[in-house]
């Protein structure tokens, strides 16, 4: 044909919609090239790892692949048994969640050698080559091999996952959102088998929401979805506005039953400031914020609403306290009782907290809702009739109907498409300039980058090792 | 079938309780010989007594079918109250009335029927075995229910902004978790209908000349090859019953719940 | 440990029944005294008879005392025929363990068949059969026995309605009068354990490492005989006993239809004439055999997880 190389995946016009017809993916192109590690990126949502699991004939139910070919070294693969053979043959998958991936039966020996999808030289020296790999990704082959998932913590498990994606030295190595499911050790570990395969001219295909990630290990970059990600504007300085604090909390230690999560946490939030608190998943980003709202007793420490301290729990505040202090959760789902309709979500605390008339409440709800850049007609209607990011203006509006102080956002964009999240994020950017502070946890560039300031928590070695998480300030820009 | 059903389900709960009222003939009397084939005066013929079996069928519902009714009730009731508490309180509430009920659901419950039978009337003791072979199963749901909700969205912001337990059980809670009792209570009613059609049947219920689905089974098995509807229609009555309570507390489930499906393996 | 556990809470459940029957006998209004004379005794006469039998004492008191009795096998004698009880449960016995293992026979390979077509089978059979399999489980026992008596004997003439065995006979001399009671048993207990399993078999199928082992393309097979069926072991076990727990209690409502002498018979015509001695020894071997086997299945699965046990 023509000169240029032929490439190993070969991806034309690759169309998935959902049973009611709404397309996921539509017409997608993609080429990985022996020795290329092609990067799937795009905001939450977009279809990357649908595009994925489409390339590699997995769809979970309810998805349909609609168009599109798929062709290997040249060769079509045919969707069913055919592409079920190729890619046990051909790829090794690193799922989201690995650790969750490995079944618990099998020893860790056991499950790496899962990944003998060709022949390694007999099964002793497949065994050989299962013990050595565990040996190279820094675990002890000797004490690991014999156990199973439920001995061994989420690091080590993440490293049997891996070994067995990788044992079988696959022509395609395919990684979804590995910044997602897997520590920082695990991370380098992963970016070092792309590297190296890059010079053994194996292919590697990523989905990641993780742009830093990203830029490390890949070679190419195909954006999904209507259009690329805003690019992160700069972080502008903190408001001018001085004065004192007006949420403080200082030597908090947060853990889950058994488990610490944060150990000596402290932080200050001024009015008109959005904070943005990071980190990777699990860190305990939520958690800090569900402490400050009394939803999550703290061991120790202490939180102070405009210098005064706050009680451990909601039940314990006082009204002013409570008004001042509001928390939205981070599933739109589940925001909303089903069995009211919206307007009463927002009317009631102004009714309880506030004290306002019936009349005049549901007059205010429908100014908030219209505040929130909503329909005041929603009002009526249920929460199931409205999108996910309808629904979390709804949550924000209810919040803001108390009249708070400091409004504690966690993940609210995380579930929405980038549209929505960018005018959710709009939103609470105009509340700063009306002299709120917002504190939003988040692991979204876009969103961290019009943040006034960022709190990183940030976790220190291995989740085996157990030491816990560390909260710092930092200014970032 | 969605057309069908409807009316269907409709006219078996009316016919159940109300059916004595349509009985063309006294379910206690004897119009001829026994065993008396299907006729003009008697569409199913007669049983053991020479009594009308379709005036016994259509009077016999009430009896075992409001046994059950209000068994199911009390059984759920029960069950959603535990389910409450030990969901919203956690703690040692939820390990008392969690391991309150794992007890429970290793007693087989027609036995214990059976032996209460021995001292209370029919209804009591079927109420009773319901009560404890099937709160314990709604307790667990109603309890994982509530657990979840403790933290949606919804139930913090109520509790963000200071609303009594009470109110929040009453207005946020008993909302989502009423369809999931309301599931169960199909499924409680179903079990208690089976009970109430073997103590029937076993003779432990209701007792002659009173007409009784269960015990209409245990009367006219001798006549089975004389009079075959005079077995069979007590039987389809319990069958059609049951299965509409079970269709229609699927639906409830399915409504409620969505169950994924298993995906593609 | 998890053994002991299982041991403590099985003999937790056994007491709980144990209250539940002693207490259910309390209710009548009649005691042992009152049935023993008759009607013919004076109010002394029946005092001094109390006091003496040890009526009078607190029921808590009665109670850890006929408890004893039952450890001991001390069951008593049935005030309605004189006879030692033991002796009557043990006429009784063997013919309930031959329907019983009959029925089982059956329902085993039936519950794997529905629980296949509810739980895992091709897209198409599975909704179907999954609505069949509960509809099959609502119907009452009592219902599906007089149906099948109804059509096969009856209507077809091909097995005989009642399954009366000969004084000192067994029922394997005429294995055609199990047929029947069999049935009756197997096919209700088999679709509410397929019920069950179908729940553990979808739970199984929806577990990460499942999609996990499809995603890297393991062929259908290997992921059932690897990564679902060992899962299924325990649930499986659990299942089987419970369809032959609810299977032995409801020999009660199959003999009392078919006419056969078993236990379950005795326990009926026991509670309909009051017979206590009677009532409580077999319903609390029921209840043991019932909670026992249920038991042995927890302990079997907690001992074959290989994941149960110190790490390595």
């Amino acid at each position: 044909m023509t000169g240029a190389p032929e490439p190993l995946l070969r991806v034309r016009g690759m169309t998935v919609a959902a049973r009611s017809g709404r397309p996921i993916v539509s017409g997608v192109d993609l080429d990985a090239h022996p020795g290329e590690a092609v990067a799937l990126a795009g905001p939450s949502g977009c279809g990357k790892s649908t595009l994925l699991r489409a390339v590699l004939d997995a769809l979970p139910p309810g998805l349909r692949r609609t168009a599109g070919t798929v062709t290997w070294a040249g060769e079509p693969v045919r969707p069913g048994g055919a592409a079920r053979r190729w890619r046990r043959a051909h790829a090794g998958v690193l799922d989201q969640d690995p650790a969750s991936a490995v079944n618990p039966l099998l020893t860790a020996r056991a499950a790496v050698l899962e990944g003998r999808t060709r022949a390694l030289g007999g099964r002793r020296a497949a065994r050989g080559r299962a013990l050595e790999l565990l040996d190279a990704l820094g675990l002890d082959a000797a004490d690991v091999a014999g156990r199973r998932p439920h001995t061994l913590s989420g690091g080590q498990v993440q490293r049997v996952a891996l070994a067995r994606a990788i044992l079988a030295d696959p022509p395609l190595l395919v990684l979804d959102e590995p910044t997602s499911g897997l520590d920082a050790g695990a991370l380098d570990l992963v970016a070092a088998e792309v590297r190296r395969r890059g010079a053994g001219g194996g292919a590697t295909l990523l989905v990641s929401h993780d742009p830093d990630f990203v830029a490390r290990v890949a070679d190419r970059v195909v954006a999904v979805g209507a259009r690329p990600p805003a690019p992160p504007r700069a972080t502008r300085p903190a408001p001018g506005r001085g004065g004192p604090p007006v949420l403080n909390a200082s030597g908090l230690r947060l853990s889950h039953p058994g488990r610490p999560v944060l150990e000596d946490v402290s932080l200050e939030v001024r009015a008109g400031e959005l904070v943005a608190v990071t980190g990777p998943s699990g860190s305990g980003k939520s958690t800090l914020l569900r402490a400050l709202a009394g939803l999550h007793p703290p061991d120790g420490g202490s939180v102070a609403l405009r210098g005064r301290p706050l009680a451990a729990t909601a039940e314990a505040r006082e009204r002013g306290q409570l008004r001042g202090v509001q928390f939205v959760a981070q599933d739109p789902a589940g925001a909303l009782n089903p069995a009211h309709p919206v307007g009463a979500a927002v009317v009631r605390p102004l009714r309880v907290l506030r004290g306002v008339s019936a009349q005049r409440a549901r007059e205010e709800a429908r100014e908030l809702l219209s505040r929130v850049g909503l329909d005041p007609a929603l009002a009526g209607r249920r929460p199931r009739e409205l999108s996910g990011g309808q629904r979390q203006r709804v949550a924000v509006a209810r919040a803001l109907a108390a009249g708070p102080d400091v409004l504690l956002a966690d993940e609210i964009t995380s579930a929405l498409d980038a549209d929505t999240a960018d005018a959710v994020l709009a939103l609470l950017e105009e509340l700063c300039g009306n002299g709120l502070a917002v504190l939003l946890a988040t692991h979204a560039p876009g969103a961290v980058a019009r943040a006034h300031r960022v709190l990183r928590v940030r976790e220190h070695g291995l989740p085996d090792a157990v030491p816990p998480h560390r909260t710092e300030h930092s200014h970032v820009g | 079938m969605r057309a069908v059903f409807w009316p269907l389900a409709a006219a078996v709960v009316g016919i159940a309780l109300f059916g004595g009222a349509l009985a063309p003939h006294d379910p206690t009397s004897s119009i001829a010989g026994p065993w008396a084939a299907p006729g003009a005066a008697s569409p199913l013929g007669t049983d053991s007594a020479g009594r009308d079996v379709l005036s016994r069928v259509l009077a016999g519902g009430r009896g075992p079918v409001l046994t059950a009714a209000l068994a199911a009730l009390c059984a759920t009731a029960a069950g959603l109250w535990g389910g409450l508490v030990a969901g919203w309180r956690g703690g040692w509430p939820d390990r008392l009335l969690s391991g309150l009920a794992d007890l429970l659901m290793g007693v087989p419950f027609l036995l214990v029927a059976m032996v209460l039978a021995v001292a209370l009337p029919g209804p009591a003791a079927v109420a009773a075995a319901t009560v404890c072979g099937g709160a314990p199963l709604t307790l667990r749901v109603v309890r994982d229910t509530v657990r979840r909700l403790r933290h949606s969205g919804f139930v913090e912001a109520a509790r963000g902004r200071g609303e009594r337990t009470g109110a929040i059980l009453v207005r946020e809670v008993l909302p989502s978790v009423a369809g999931i009792a309301g599931a169960d209570l199909g499924l409680r009613f179903v079990a208690a209908l089976q009970t109430a059609a073997a103590i029937g049947m076993l003779g432990l219920g209701a007792q002659p000349p009173a007409p009784d689905w269960g015990l209409m089974l245990r009367e006219n098995l001798a006549g089975a090859a004389l009079n075959p509807p005079s077995l069979v229609a007590p039987a389809a009555a319990l069958t059609v019953t049951a299965l509409v309570a079970a269709v229609l507390a699927r639906r409830a489930a399915d409504e409620r719940s969505g169950r994924g499906a298993v995906g593609a393996w | 440990m998890r053994v002991v556990a299982v041991a403590v809470r099985a003999s937790v459940v056994l007491v709980a029944v144990s209250i539940m029957v002693f207490a259910a006998t309390e209710l009548l209004p009649s005691d042992a005294a009152a049935v023993r004379a008759g009607g013919g005794a004076t109010p002394d006469e029946l005092a001094r008879m109390r006091s003496e039998a040890g009526l009078d004492d607190p029921a808590a008191q009665r109670y850890l005392r006929w408890l004893a009795a039952m450890a001991t096998g001390d069951t008593g004698t049935s005030l309605v025929s004189g006879r030692p009880v033991a002796a009557l449960v043990e006429a009784r016995a063997g013919a309930t363990l031959a329907l019983a293992g009959a029925a089982l026979a059956v329902a085993v390979p039936l519950t794997a068949l529905m629980a296949w077509a509810a739980g895992a089978a091709p897209r198409r059979v599975r909704a179907g059969a999954a609505g069949a399999v509960a509809g099959l489980a609502a119907v009452p026992q009592a219902a599906f026995a007089a149906g099948l008596v109804a059509v096969f004997s009856a209507a077809l003439g091909w097995l005989p309605p009642v399954s009366l065995v000969a004084a000192g006979g067994s029922p394997l001399d005429r294995p055609e009068t199990l047929v029947l009671p069999a049935l009756a048993l197997a096919v209700p207990a088999a679709a509410y354990g397929a019920g069950l399993l179908g729940g553990a078999v979808a739970d199984a199928l929806a577990a990460p490492h499942v999609a996990d082992a499809v995603l890297r393309g393991v062929p259908r097979r290997r992921v059932a005989a690897r990564h679902v069926l060992p899962f299924l072991l325990a649930p499986a076990v659990r299942v089987l006993a419970t369809v032959a727990g609810s299977l032995l209690v409801a020999t009660a409502v199959v003999e009392t239809v078919f006419g056969y002498a078993g236990l379950g018979e005795l326990l009926v015509s026991a509670v309909a004439t009051r017979d206590v001695p009677v009532v409580q020894a077999v319903a609390m071997l029921s209840a043991t055999v019932v909670v026992g086997g249920l038991a042995a299945a927890d302990a079997a699965a907690a001992l074959t997880d290989p994941r149960s046990g110190v790490p390595a």
